[in-house]
């Protein structure tokens, strides 16, 4: 708890130091000696943090200093609707595909959020033939498109009903890397055996040979 | 799956595509029974799966019943399927166990013995008495005699043909069937 005290005669200056770290729900000051900034509420007269972060204060010119939380030093990117994400898949169902987005375009993120693939979405035609084993296994890695960002509980719905999107990495039960020989095979370069995959048409300049 | 030593040696049962077995209803979620395999896993069965059913007509299972049905599903990869109708809608002698006989475990080994053609084992032992018998491919058999000490008679010779040669089986029958 310790609320860090907020001296009303330092307000010539823009930055309070050290900077302090606190958790959700720590109380930081009342609201008499500060106003409640990004990362923080105000509520029964007093200010607290609603993020895990560093504490700021900035003092103003006129009014009073602003209290904020700031988590990262750099806001983290966030999938968006419509973004084509990479994601490695984690399980699979008979009804749907779980996966974990990594990168966000070409930027990898610091945390893995989960998405969701479901059977409807995985291709954009004959949707009711679609076998989840014969599109995904757990460990290949897929290029999708954000279709919702789902609520509270829910994850992220993705899709890979396009030509370019699907399965672009897959290890075969040798534990060697697939070579595609159509939209839907993919085969092993070492025993020959030929798998099933929703296998994503990758751009040639996007190829590294 | 290809019959080899390992299959026989194994002690757990691991679920593949075809395979007949019994299963015990441990609970229903939603439209799905869940049954327990004898696998790692459980499997799953939709009521939707029987002869017969439709979503008004649904069937008579409840929890504890014993299932015999085959995988429609079963990979590494995935929670292993069931279904009690062939590839045409019929049931073909898959479904629900009726009541009363006696469930027991015997080795992997055993059952496909006792699955082989002309098995000699299951024509001497329907010398001795008229039964019911159903073999699953997870090392569970179900047995329903006239009566139970029939019943158990059968249980008790079934057991031990994993350890008793050909000729002790005999003697063992010539003595039931002598009394």
């Amino acid at each position: 708890m310790g609320g860090g005290v907020l001296a009303g005669s330092r307000e010539t200056r823009n930055m309070a130091p050290p900077a302090r770290y606190c958790v959700p729900g720590e109380r930081l000051c009342s609201t008499e000696e500060a106003s409640a900034g990004s990362g923080t509420y105000a509520r029964h007269g007093s200010i607290f943090a609603s993020l895990a972060g560093c504490l700021q204060r900035c003092a103003e010119g006129g009014g009073l200093p602003v209290v904020s939380v700031v988590r990262d030093a750099d806001a983290q990117l966030l999938p968006g609707v419509g973004a084509v994400v990479t994601c490695k898949v984690c399980s699979i169902n008979s009804r749907f595909a779980k996966v974990n987005i990594l990168y966000v375009g070409s930027t990898p993120l610091k945390s893995t959020f989960r998405g969701t693939i479901r059977r409807e979405d995985i291709r954009a035609t004959e949707k009711d033939k679609v076998e989840v084993y014969k599109s995904f296994r757990p460990g290949d890695i897929v290029l999708a498109k954000v279709i919702s960002l789902g609520d509270a509980q829910s994850n992220y719905l993705l899709s890979t009903a396009e030509n370019e999107l699907g399965v672009v990495v897959a290890r075969s039960e040798a534990g060697v890397q697939m070579v595609p020989i159509s939209w839907c095979e993919m085969q092993c370069p070492q025993t020959h055996t030929k798998d099933f995959r929703k296998v994503a048409r990758v751009q040639p300049q996007f190829l590294q040979t | 799956s290809p019959l080899t030593a390992c299959t026989r040696c194994r002690l757990q049962y691991v679920p593949v595509k075809g395979d007949h077995v019994i299963g015990i209803v441990t609970g229903k979620v939603g439209d799905v029974f869940r049954l327990d395999v004898g696998g790692s896993e459980q499997a799953s069965l939709s009521y939707l799966a029987f002869e017969g059913a439709t979503k008004r007509n649904r069937p008579n299972v409840q929890v504890g019943d014993l299932i015999y049905g085959q995988f429609l599903v079963a990979n590494k990869d995935m929670e292993p399927e069931m279904v009690c109708i062939d590839s045409s809608g019929r049931a073909s002698g898959m479904g629900v166990i009726g009541q009363d006989g006696f469930l027991f475990k015997v080795s992997l080994g055993l059952i496909r013995k006792l699955l082989a053609p002309k098995c000699e084992i299951i024509q001497e032992l329907s010398q001795l008495y008229p039964f019911e018998l159903v073999l699953g491919m997870n090392g569970r058999i179900w047995v329903k005699a006239k009566t139970v000490q029939q019943t158990l008679i059968i249980v008790n010779i079934l057991e031990a043909c994993e350890y008793m040669t050909a000729e002790q089986r005999k003697q063992a029958l010539a003595k039931l069937s002598g009394n």
